[in-house]
């Protein structure tokens, strides 16, 4: 650290300013989103040590996810989940702009900036919804034997396909279909949440709140929030998807 | 009355980052252009991803690499960060790194154990 940046950050914390010089509601939003982030990326350690531990068992994600909606039968490893990322990330540049839009205390911008960010959450939680459905309910083409234990009984399917929590057609490891439930759905319940604040703040934009206080600044919040969920979804598209 | 009637001299960070529409055009080109910089990297992600044949650990080390430089520029720019005061980047930046090395390292190592447990423990199983 320069002689100059020692200097100014003792200035920062000798008295008189505010160290942080941000209100109480956006600090406690940063201190809220490194606690949330801290539990993702254990959800993801604990997904890195178990795909170690098995190296070589674990199932390859370009043979797992190879669907396409319209092109079904068709072999396309990751492209549905790489329109995914781009649809969340285009959704966060909508956001970004909506919260441009309110530094600039232009309302119809706001409304309609978020209102793209609502549109681009909800065509990644239907995209998870099938992709969650492809994963559960398997292809014809990919039948294997499995043979297991279901609430106490003992089941032998030579023709099992698809996956659930016991388990699943893509590898012999349960912990598989387990982390992609896990992790995903943690994600999606984010991204789902996430969507139901940014429709409550188009709806408080619409009604003219954010004007009489004379300021955008929880759009500002909502979207520290929409850009983590974002941030969650590059790391879990690199860890789960790509690796 | 208002808080902020009560106490004329107390700034309000509310209202610190309103700005207006010449400053507001040159903030937009700066986020497309990090818009742009992370479409390329996913796609060249992807091509990687879905192309490629690498080796193991230079594909893990290119991914992590990438997603790292994505990472940055969501919580720089997107989230702002890198406009907060130094005492605020410290804060969140600080604590989080430390915890996820610190994480990381220990899920590498333990992962390395139990690996080579589990190993030895199916080489004794079948030469019994």
């Amino acid at each position: 650290m320069s002689n100059q940046a020692t200097l100014s950050l003792r200035k920062d914390w000798d008295g008189g300013v505010s160290p942080f010089g941000v209100s109480y509601g956006k600090m406690f939003m940063w201190f809220f989103l490194v606690s949330d982030a801290l539990t993702f990326s254990s959800l993801l350690c604990a997904y890195g040590f178990m795909r170690h531990k098995f190296a070589g068992d674990w199932a390859v994600p370009n043979n797992v996810f190879t669907h396409f909606p319209f092109l079904e039968g068709k072999n396309l490893p990751l492209a549905y989940v790489g329109f995914m990322t781009f649809d969340l990330i285009m959704s966060s540049v909508t956001m970004v702009l909506a919260v441009e839009a309110g530094h600039r205390l232009n309302r119809k911008q706001v409304a309609m900036w978020l209102f793209l960010t609502i549109i681009g959450g909800l065509i990644f939680v239907g995209s998870q919804c099938w992709e969650w459905y492809h994963f559960i309910t398997g292809e014809e083409t990919h039948q294997v034997y499995r043979d297991y234990w279901m609430n106490g009984k003992h089941i032998i399917d030579p023709h099992f396909q698809g996956a659930n929590l016991i388990v699943n057609a893509y590898t012999q490891l349960p912990t598989f279909g387990d982390f992609f439930f896990c992790i995903t759905g943690f994600h999606g319940f984010h991204v789902f949440s996430g969507v139901v604040i940014n429709i409550i703040m188009l709806i408080m934009v619409l009604n003219g709140v954010m004007d009489k206080r004379g300021h955008y600044e929880m759009i500002e919040k909502a979207g520290l929030y929409w850009h983590f969920v974002d941030l969650v979804w590059v790391f879990v598209f690199t860890f789960f998807y790509l690796l | 009355m208002n808080f902020f009637e009560e106490y004329p001299g107390y700034p309000n960070y509310e209202k610190a980052a309103i700005h207006d529409e010449a400053h507001g055009k040159v903030v937009r080109k700066k986020l497309w252009m990090v818009f742009w910089i992370m479409l390329t990297i996913t796609i060249v992600e992807l091509i990687i991803g879905s192309q490629f044949e690498f080796s193991e650990i230079n594909k893990i080390y290119t991914f992590i690499f990438l997603t790292v430089i994505k990472a940055f520029f969501i919580v720089w720019v997107f989230m702002h960060l890198g406009d907060e005061k130094r005492a605020m980047k410290y804060a969140i930046i600080a604590p989080y790194t430390l915890f996820i090395f610190y994480l990381a390292f220990m899920c590498i190592t333990e992962g390395v154990y139990s690996k080579v447990i589990r190993d030895a423990l199916v080489t004794v199983v079948l030469h019994q």
